[in-house]
């Protein structure tokens, strides 16, 4: 109730001020950036009270108080803040590259490799041949030649079988679940994102060699282009780790704000240098967690998560401010047969392939029944791929991208939900009073 | 260069410099840290190198108003009446008569000033208020330094930590009442008046701070209550300037609200003050970079300000003293003391400068960063000298 009545205040009080300010100065956007923090975590609090994961609370804030419904915050506000979903990005891949071990990583690196190979191929093939079927009823799809529809199949079945580490990470930071589901849900994730990568810009190269896209806008894209974007990101991901490591030997000192900043930092040479910036992110975790004493790396990762927490609210609430209500309205009958297809597909590749994926054997029939859900959703990253297509096909491209961000809406807010029910069906998430303890810890660990 | 990327290089060169270099020269040498930020900021901005270009520190701007909501959530917050009340009520009417007499003497001799250079007696009215709110504005960074190193708590060091933040209060109250006499109407809705416009401000911070605790409720967990301040101080700040209000004084206000409402303030307080080291880094360094000469004639009110602000600190914290019967305690010179300038001063500064129709927003800035600039890197060892004299 009182969360109700939070929210209740807090939009009162911007249908107060709205009218009466002229912005200017960032304060518009400072103002929605506010509101949204408060707003969405009132949400989220509301969305466990009745049993569903916090960040569908915070999506739910952003579709309600977005453009699409009240217009709290505007599209405008939603452009200035950027810069948070990609600070938000940049936060989920150094946290979770201080999550890998080397030692797991050598345990488990090639069986993950297997379940995601077999899963994606599936997903693939599987979206590809439903677009083919219904090529009629899709509006990138009906014209031209069977080959275009394959080629646009093609490019469109590569972005629909991308992932999201935001909502894997995020979950597991809410719940604290540890075990094999949350182990290989996040492993299968992080190397997805830099496969998918790899798969689109192949897709897309192979698209351009069967419909070449017209106009000059289309950006040209090399396998070395594609080959620097993998392999400067590891090594500029290992240097900054190295320096992130030094920095922790020697300094160790204002640890939330230096969390924040390699973070900034590694996102934006990233861009600069134009490498991929998650894995460039994701590397220096892994240096720091695997290279660093081990008191080290638990206090960075500490700091990590608590800058991640006010800025995942605003990720996961600008990401449900984004969707667009009038489209989802419109191409439902379309995207809700996808979206089942997607999941049927990612959940028979994971079940199929976890027999021979060499993981170990007792963990595998908790894995086959548990591990695709948290491959269900999608968001920041799918985003992004998105875009791409639709600057290299402006025209059907545009379409793609319209249906892909409908069904990212119902992956972003349906898988959230299977997922944090397989991690309580698991076992993997501690009781209330063992989370309240972990967290004493973490506080009392905090620099 | 993007904005982001500056913001970060910015943010830790001078963090580096803090701690590596400058704290151990504060402590060492009694140097107080600050204001190299501000030469910093000068030196990388617009006016000299560029490498922090117009367009990267206009981009800055919600960060800039954050940082200001902050610093005056930390202000707020030493506000705390359970505190207060255990204080003298001697010392407090020491440290507001020495604020109302610098206020009184800068005020008005930078509108005499104002009124012989640039003619209109309103206009010379605005120059003198603005320069005279942050000629009252002292840093407690000397005073702090002082105290931490010598460990001293004696009647004139606990005059001075309370001087220092009747200055800041007072500074950034009578600015919030020069934003809002000066208010612009706005083209949607019926004009407000100063009176309004001033409830306004103080709406904002005590509303904020009431949705805060409704927000918190009993449970202070560390997420949530991190989560609830950030929410609260930017939401705080992004209104009070949305509005173009003082987001300093609705911030303080929120910031006092907060602590005198709680049970736990000294959560509060650690939360807040853990995070406000960047902030600080940040408003000094896009302070700095902010920094535009002026075109009219600057040099006779910035030179008027530093001179009239040492007079009138020290001859004021005398007067006051002696009509409080404390000179005896406190000694001739302890007003000494507190002619650093810093977070205040060039946070109200700040804030002109990027209000809309504001007179001679340069003059009144370069007035600020010099004071900070000449004023701030002593400040501890003018404290320390006055300690020992007294």
């Amino acid at each position: 109730m009182r969360r109700l009545f939070v929210l209740a205040l807090l939009l009162g009080a911007m249908r107060v001020i709205q009218p009466l300010g002229a912005g200017g100065y960032g304060a518009q956007a400072l103002l929605a950036f506010g509101f949204l923090i408060l707003a969405a975590y009132a949400a989220g609090e509301l969305a466990v009270a009745i049993r569903i994961p916090k960040l569908v609370g915070y999506l739910i804030a952003g579709v309600v108080f977005g453009p699409s419904a009240l217009g709290t915050v505007g599209t405008r506000a939603i452009a200035d803040l950027s810069p948070v979903s990609s600070l938000a990005i940049a936060l989920i891949a150094f946290i979770a590259g201080v999550e890998l071990q080397w030692q797991e990583v050598r345990e488990r690196g090639l069986g993950l490799l297997r379940v995601l190979g077999t899963e994606l191929g599936i997903s693939i093939v599987t979206i590809t041949a439903f677009l083919l079927l219904l090529r009629e009823h899709i509006s990138f799809l009906q014209h031209g030649t069977i080959v275009e529809a394959l080629a646009f199949s093609i490019v469109f079945a590569a972005m629909a079988a991308v992932h999201s580490p935001a909502v894997a990470i995020a979950m597991l930071s809410e719940t604290r679940a540890r075990g094999p589901v949350a182990k290989t849900t996040l492993g299968l994730v992080l190397i997805s994102d830099v496969v998918i990568v790899l798969l689109l810009t192949l897709t897309l190269a192979i698209a351009r060699a069967l419909v070449p896209p017209a106009g000059a806008n289309a950006p040209a894209l090399t396998l070395g282009a594609v080959a620097w974007e993998v392999i400067g990101a590891v090594l500029i991901g290992g240097i900054l780790g190295a320096l992130v490591t030094l920095y922790l030997r020697f300094i160790r000192r204002e640890l939330f704000l230096f969390a924040i900043m390699v973070a900034f930092f590694g996102s934006e040479i990233a861009h600069l240098v134009h490498v991929e910036p998650l894995l460039t992110l994701m590397t220096t975790g892994f240096v720091v967690e695997n290279v660093s004493a081990p008191d080290h790396s638990a206090a960075l990762r500490s700091a990590l998560e608590r800058a991640a927490a006010p800025v995942f609210v605003v990720f996961f609430a600008l990401a449900g401010a984004g969707i667009a209500l009038p489209q989802l309205a419109r191409l439902w009958p379309l995207v809700l047969p996808l979206a089942l297809v997607r999941a049927g597909a990612i959940w028979a590749g994971v079940r199929l392939s976890l027999g021979w994926s060499g993981l170990p054997r007792d963990e595998v029939p908790v894995l086959r029944r548990h591990v695709w859900t948290g491959l269900l959703p999608q968001a920041g990253v799918a985003i992004g791929l998105a875009a791409v297509v639709a600057q290299t096909y402006p025209s059907r491209g545009g379409d793609m991208q319209v249906l892909f961000l409908a069904l990212i809406a119902v992956n972003q807010a349906v898988g959230p939900i299977l997922f944090r029910r397989a991690l309580d069906q698991s076992g993997e998430i501690p009781r209330t009073e063992e989370r309240a303890a972990a967290a004493e810890t973490s506080a009392i660990a905090r620099p | 260069m993007t904005a982001s990327l500056a913001l970060l290089l910015a943010v830790a060169a001078a963090y580096l410099a803090a701690h590596v270099f400058f704290d151990w020269l504060g402590r060492r040498y009694l140097i107080v840290s600050g204001a190299e930020y501000l030469v910093l900021g000068v030196l990388l901005g617009p006016q000299l190198s560029d490498i922090l270009d117009a367009r990267i520190v206009d981009s800055l701007a919600p960060i800039l108003t954050l940082a200001l909501g902050w610093i005056g959530t930390v202000i707020g917050m030493q506000f705390e009446l359970r505190k207060l009340l255990a204080i003298p009520a001697r010392t407090f009417r020491i440290a507001f008569a020495e604020s109302a007499l610098t206020f009184a003497t800068v005020g008005g001799l930078e509108f005499l000033a104002g009124r012989w250079l640039f003619v209109s007696t309103d206009i010379a009215l605005v120059l003198g208020a603005v320069l005279g709110a942050i000629a009252v504005a002292s840093s407690g960074m000397g005073v702090s330094l002082v105290a931490d190193v010598f460990e001293a708590d004696t009647p004139i060091m606990r005059q001075l930590h309370v001087s220092t933040q009747i200055n800041a209060l007072v500074a950034i109250a009578i600015f919030a009442v020069i934003l809002c006499v000066r208010h612009q109407p706005l083209p949607t809705s019926r004009p407000l008046t100063t009176t309004e416009w001033v409830a306004v401000s103080i709406a904002i911070g005590v509303v904020g701070g009431t949705l805060f605790h409704v927000f918190l409720g009993d449970v202070y967990d560390s997420d949530r209550l991190f989560v609830s301040l950030v929410g609260g101080i930017v939401m705080v700040s992004g209104a009070a300037m949305y509005l173009r209000l003082s987001p300093l004084f609705s911030a303080v206000m929120f910031g006092m609200i907060l602590v005198n409402t709680t049970n736990r303030p000294e959560v509060l307080i650690d939360t807040v003050t853990r995070v406000e080291r960047p902030f600080y880094f940040v408003l000094m360094l896009f302070g700095g970079a902010n920094w535009r000469p002026s075109g009219q004639a600057w040099l006779l009110p910035v030179l008027l300000f530093v001179v009239a602000r040492t007079a009138a600190k020290i001859g004021g914290s005398r007067l006051a003293a002696r009509a409080n019967g404390a000179l005896p305690e406190l000694g001739d010179k302890w007003g000494a003391a507190l002619l650093g300038q810093g977070r205040v001063a060039v946070a109200i500064g700040l804030t002109y400068l990027h209000q809309e129709n504001s007179f001679f927003p340069n003059i009144v800035f370069t007035a600020a960063i010099a004071s900070i600039v000449l004023t701030e890197f002593l400040s501890a060892r003018a404290t320390r000298a006055v300690v020992a004299v007294s």
